[in-house]
């Protein structure tokens, strides 16, 4: 296995609407090495967030590679893509999107839900992970009845239930307070002290510092610091 | 892992409570009705059939009125002679006739008191022969049948309390009847019908019933009330029949229309030129009574069945209002690992969840309704007294409309379900997770 968990290659991606075609990653090269701590920065329509969804496995280039984790997303059916995104990518998004119908604690095992395995070990997983985020308190509230800080820390908790190589981040503490988005990015950063890769996508400069490399991105390339 | 889906979508359902509850209501009354419907108009379909069970199956009524597919009788003019009743008698296919006589009467008098029957129009008392207790399938409680041409009366259950429950009539009692045309004539009480649940012409909803011999009641009235023609003739509007057997019910029709058709009759001569002989069978009625039962149940039924189309639209509808709200979270599953068949499932589960808990609570609900309508019917009944007051409907329940209602409750259930979840699988995470 390559020391690399991200390998891209080339990488564009074109969108067309109607007969405009409009160039949302141009021709773009990056090797993320597992354990690394990655900002991707950029201002809106500067790309980092299309190269976010590819890198999520929840879009696919137009041309060029992409390997996750020794995976190449290009050539998989949506099938295996979804089995990919679920098994290698923790997601963590700006407003949370815990689904406000279930628990915190099913909240958390929804992940394993939907690649197996049965529901004791489901349930004790999704146990120690909420204790992990310190919400060991709060199984049994729905979404709404928690604040923002602990949404977002459930969130993460779910981001870690199927053990992901990589963490994917999108604007954590956009939604929070400074002093929660502090405690969110810490979280992030022991996470990445226990050997995860992190992918944090934001325009917020001051986030940089939590990262060992920063990508910036404008008008769909990329040049790293 | 089916399961694990399942049990999300009853978690959904369960956190849009009045929306569930809505949905549901929609299937719920359409099985329900399409059940209550099917029930009830069997219930009544079949207590119907019994009451118009006038006869036996053998049994048929002669007159006059209007022939062709679709006969109908008009009982206006008395045209059947006892000649006419005779030579019926010799057919090869008929087993016994009884000729039927109206005798209106005004008053019932009895010798310990001078009580006026209450006047209420149609008082009748109808004129035959003994041999009408067979074809009209009765039975004598007490006594026996009167004999032609003695002044002798069988009378029914209704009359027996004419004069009031603490002076009830008994076989052997003789009583004073008071024709419409004046005449008072003595009869003997000689017999007391069996109460029956069926319809017949002796217990009709206005007239307490009294059968009489033609001899003397019938042939003293009538020969002096008609018009010039029959001024002389004893003469009949109806004659009950019954022929040999049930498979000797279309000849003994045919050789009974041959024989009044045929110039040889009586009646052939009386006749009114514009109308015909008609002869009604019991199976005739029966398949009548059937057919128009039939047309009602269908109408309805389609009607229920077309409630039951609008519940599965507003299954689909809400679902697709649901799968709209929820585009977000569907991204969210998407992008935590759900594939499309997780989500297709997860909003099929729902649909099929509403459309089968529908048809449960449908079939129950139209059980204990259809039990209720009849109930309901019943009680009626009994208010209207009469004829009707011993019979009951019986609650039939067709199984099959059951099965029916449900399987269509599943399926519609189902089938709205289908476009809502397929929108919701085929979603672009990308786009679904940008949803606001």
């Amino acid at each position: 296995m390559s020391e690399y968990v991200i390998e891209i290659d080339r990488l564009t991606k074109i969108y067309q609407t109607g007969k405009t075609e409009f160039k949302a990653l141009d021709n773009i090269s990056v090797k993320i090495k597992k354990g690394d701590f990655v900002a991707i920065m950029g201002p809106s329509g500067s790309g980092k967030s299309t190269l976010m969804n590819i890198i999520g496995c929840l879009d696919r280039p137009t041309a060029g590679t992409i390997l996750i984790d020794g995976e190449n997303i290009s050539i998989v059916t949506d099938n295996e893509l979804a089995e990919i995104r679920g098994r290698k990518i923790g997601f963590i998004f700006q407003k949370f999107n815990l689904i406000p119908s279930m628990t915190a604690l099913k909240n958390i095992a929804l992940p394993m839900v939907f690649l197996g395995g049965s529901k004791a070990d489901r349930e004790r997983r999704a146990a120690d992970l909420l204790g992990k985020v310190g919400l060991s308190n709060w199984a049994t509230h729905r979404p709404p009845e928690l604040s923002g800080g602990q949404q977002q820390r459930v969130a993460i908790a779910r981001a870690l239930s199927n053990n992901p190589e990589i963490i994917l981040a999108d604007e954590p503490t956009g939604n929070l307070d400074t002093k929660t988005g502090e405690q969110i990015m810490e979280l992030l950063v022991a996470l990445n002290k226990e050997g995860k890769t992190v992918l944090l996508v934001t325009h917020a400069i001051s986030l940089k510092r939590f990262a060992n490399r920063v990508i910036n991105m404008l008008d769909g390339e990329a040049t790293e610091e | 892992m089916l399961h694990d889906i399942f049990v999300m979508a009853l978690d959904a359902m369960k956190s849009y409570k009045i929306r569930t509850f809505l949905t549901l209501i929609g299937v719920i009354i359409g099985v329900a009705s399409v059940i209550m419907v099917t029930t009830a108009g069997g219930s009544v379909s079949g207590f119907i059939a019994e009451q118009w069970n006038i006869f036996n199956p053998t049994g048929m009524v002669i007159g006059t009125g209007t022939g062709g597919a679709t006969p109908q009788l008009q009982i206006r003019s008395a045209v059947f002679t006892a000649n006419d009743v005779e030579k019926i008698q010799q057919l090869s296919s008929i087993k016994t006739i009884a000729p039927l006589g109206v005798v209106p009467l005004n008053k019932i008098l009895i010798r310990n008191g001078f009580l006026n029957w209450e006047s209420r129009p149609g008082q009748t008392m109808y004129a035959s022969t003994p041999s009408l207790l067979e074809i009209l399938n009765l039975k004598l409680a007490e006594g026996t049948m009167f004999e032609e041409g003695k002044n002798e009366v069988v009378i029914s259950q209704n009359v027996v309390e004419t004069f009031g429950k603490d002076k009830p009539l008994h076989v052997g009692d003789t009583i004073y009847l008071r024709r419409v045309d004046g005449i008072t004539l003595e009869a003997k009480i000689v017999g007391i019908l069996e109460q029956s649940s069926q319809f017949n012409m002796f217990n009709t909803l206005s007239t307490p019933g009294i059968i009489c011999p033609t001899k003397p009641y019938y042939s003293s009235y009538f020969g002096s009330n008609v018009g010039t023609v029959l001024k002389r003739v004893v003469a009949y509007t109806v004659l009950l029949a019954e022929a040999t057997d049930t498979n000797h019910v279309l000849d003994a029709q045919n050789q009974i229309l041959n024989y009044l058709n045929n110039g040889g009759s009586d009646a052939g001569k009386y006749k009114d030129q514009n109308s015909d002989f008609v002869v009604i069978t019991q199976q005739y009625i029966l398949v009548r009574v059937d057919q128009i039962m039939s047309i009602i149940r269908t109408y309805i039924t389609a009607i229920a069945l077309i409630s039951l189309m609008i519940g599965g639209i507003g299954i689909a509808n809400i679902m697709f209002a649901t799968v709209t709200e929820r585009t977000r979270e569907i991204g969210t599953m998407m992008a935590i690992g759900a594939k499309r068949r997780d989500i297709l499932q997860l909003f099929l589960y729902q649909s099929t969840i509403i459309g089968l808990l529908g048809g449960l609570i449908g079939c129950i609900l139209g059980a204990s309704g259809s039990w209720f309508v009849v109930d309901l019917l019943n009680r009626n009944i009994q208010n209207l007294g009469g004829a009707f007051s011993t019979g009951n409907i019986q609650l039939t329940y067709a199984p099959e409309w059951f099965i029916i209602a449900s399987i269509v409750g599943i399926f519609i259930g189902i089938a709205a379900g289908i476009l809502p979840a397929r929108k919701a699988a085929k979603m672009d995470p990308v786009v679904a997770l940008r949803y606001e």
